[in-house]
């Protein structure tokens, strides 16, 4: 059975309609892309899958259950975390209070100081800067601490939104093991929202090409790769991740 | 200067009924991001509440906890039934608001009348502590005040719930992600505000007499110390309070008492010109994305 299931899925805002009859699955502990160039609903996507944004019609569902209309703070307790695009650190508060708020819908209070001396193990740099201001870390530093936060609530699906953006290639290729390490060493599945096809196509299994809103290509990302619509949508523009 | 000291002791009070108020207007700014002027219909609520309850028999501090539950109630009611539906709209929110205090304000004359209300003072002491003369319910004001401040701060910057009420403010979608549940949040502002000024009312009725447009006047004071601090900053509130208090100490020794609100307000309005953040910074306003 598929962790995430998105059927004719349709969202908007206002009088404009962004996604039309969207259909995605991910399974347990997979990682999966959606491309798309920008303004092609990717971000909609996610946010209505997130809980964010109430989708006008189709259906959700996770884990054999309809959340179609549930809430973000509620989706976030079910194990459906987004990590928003532009990393949206709380920059007043310090590292360390970041990454307890990311804990804050769970229930088992007495594992959230392994799970958080567990992140701070694993990206050293959150160890480092423990009382610093979540405004005072470098936009790579943010992103690292933008995944150990959505980590924090034991999420089974992590949706990253545009993860890369702004990072430079270096940054980019230690991102990459990251996302990788989601699904290895964290055991969540991964949906993951690129305009870095590179990236994308390197970490994930399958993909999506989304273009006005509609999904225009889907399958294993070998066969992604060679799909024409891809070519010529995207893929010449995208930088090559190292 | 002991008078002077006496006379600052006095206006520590009044400024005390101010602070409860602001906090209440400030905390609800920073995360809803409506000004409540029925803020100050519910302070005078919670006043005709403890007047009632003390005139029935009861003791002054059991009157004024209930006057605390019955205002967080009415707030709680007030989320609920209206600024709920205007949180996307916060300036509807305030226009509402103005029509709830109109409305409160007539329903207390229709159930009550016009004139003015007093209790005799449930403590009646007058310490005399290294030859100033401090009468002993203006201290316990005070002291009352001191308390929910220092709690409401330590609640808002060490707690877990005020780490996310904070994180909320500062960008409510963010906070959801978190599984932060935002508008119990709002609620629990809206309740926690109405509380304050029903503690608020209770205070001030033991100083002095109140009238149902006694709300009107102390809302213009809630709503200066809250600028002047920076709207939607709880520390700014109560020293914008404290200042206030300050003025009015200054302007009770040597000046004209009969100014004292204009001195307030004047001092606002040159603060807001010089640091139109307020003095401790505010927000903006929640985040609308």
């Amino acid at each position: 059975m598929n962790l995430l299931t998105v059927e004719n899925l349709r969202t908007g805002y206002g009088p404009v309609t962004v996604n039309r009859d969207v259909s995605i699955t991910v399974d347990a502990a997979e990682i999966v892309t959606v491309l798309g160039p920008n303004g092609a609903g990717k971000s909609t996507l996610l946010r209505a899958i997130s809980g964010l944004l109430k989708p006008r019609a189709g259906r959700i569902s996770f884990d054999g259950e309809d959340v179609t209309n549930l809430p973000a703070d509620r989706a976030v307790s079910r194990g459906i975390v987004m990590v928003p695009e532009g990393r949206r650190i709380f920059v007043d508060m310090t590292v360390q209070e970041n990454l307890r708020l990311g804990a804050y819908g769970r229930r088992d209070r007495d594992k959230v100081e392994a799970d958080l001396r567990r992140m701070e193990a694993y990206f050293e740099i959150l160890a480092q800067k423990r009382q610093q201001k979540g405004g005072e870390l470098s936009g790579g530093q943010q992103q690292m601490l933008a995944i150990a936060r959505g980590l924090m609530a034991r999420p089974r699906i992590l949706l990253l939104d545009e993860p890369s953006l702004g990072l430079s290639p270096k940054l980019v290729k230690d991102l990459r093991g990251v996302i990788l390490d989601v699904k290895a060493t964290f055991n969540a599945a991964v949906l993951l929202v690129e305009q870095n096809a590179g990236l994308a196509m390197s970490v994930a299994a399958r993909g999506y090409l989304l273009h006005h809103g509609r999904f225009v290509a889907s399958g294993p990302i070998e066969n992604l790769r060679d799909d024409q619509m891809m070519r010529d949508l995207y893929l010449g523009a995208a930088q090559k991740v190292a | 200067m002991e008078i002077f000291l006496q006379q600052l002791i006095n206006s520590l009070s009044v400024a005390s009924v101010t602070i409860l108020i602001g906090m209440g207007i400030t905390l609800i700014f920073g995360l809803a991001g409506i000004v409540n002027f029925a803020q100050g219909e519910f302070l005078m609520v919670g006043g005709m509440i403890t007047w009632a309850l003390v005139m029935a028999g009861v003791n002054f501090f059991v009157a004024m906890v209930v006057a605390m539950l019955a205002v967080g109630l009415l707030g709680l009611t007030a989320e609920r039934t209206l600024f709920r539906f205007t949180l996307t709209r916060p300036m509807n929110g305030f226009i509402m608001s103005i029509g709830l205090s109109v409305i409160l304000q007539n329903v207390v004359i229709r159930t009550l009348n016009e004139v003015q209300k007093s209790i005799t003072p449930p403590v009646t002491a007058v310490w005399t502590v290294g030859g100033v003369d401090i009468i002993a319910m203006r201290a316990i004001v005070v002291a009352i005040t001191a308390v929910v401040v220092a709690v409401t701060y330590f609640g808002i910057s060490r707690s877990r719930y005020g780490v996310a009420l904070r994180a909320s403010v500062a960008d409510q979608d963010t906070a959801a992600l978190m599984g932060i549940p935002v508008k119990r949040y709002v609620t629990g502002v809206f309740v926690y505000g109405s509380v304050l000024a029903g503690l608020g009312g209770a205070l001030m009725i033991a100083l002095f007499p109140i009238t149902p447009f006694t709300g009107s006047v102390i809302i213009i004071r809630g709503f200066a110390v809250s600028l002047i601090g920076g709207l939607g900053n709880v520390g700014g509130a109560v020293v914008g309070g404290l200042i206030l208090g300050l003025v009015d100490a200054l302007a009770a020794q040597y000046g004209f008492p009969q100014w004292t609100d204009a001195y307030s307000l004047i001092v606002m309005i040159v603060i807001l010109i010089l640091r139109p953040q307020g003095l401790l910074g505010g927000t903006m306003g929640p985040r609308a994305t």
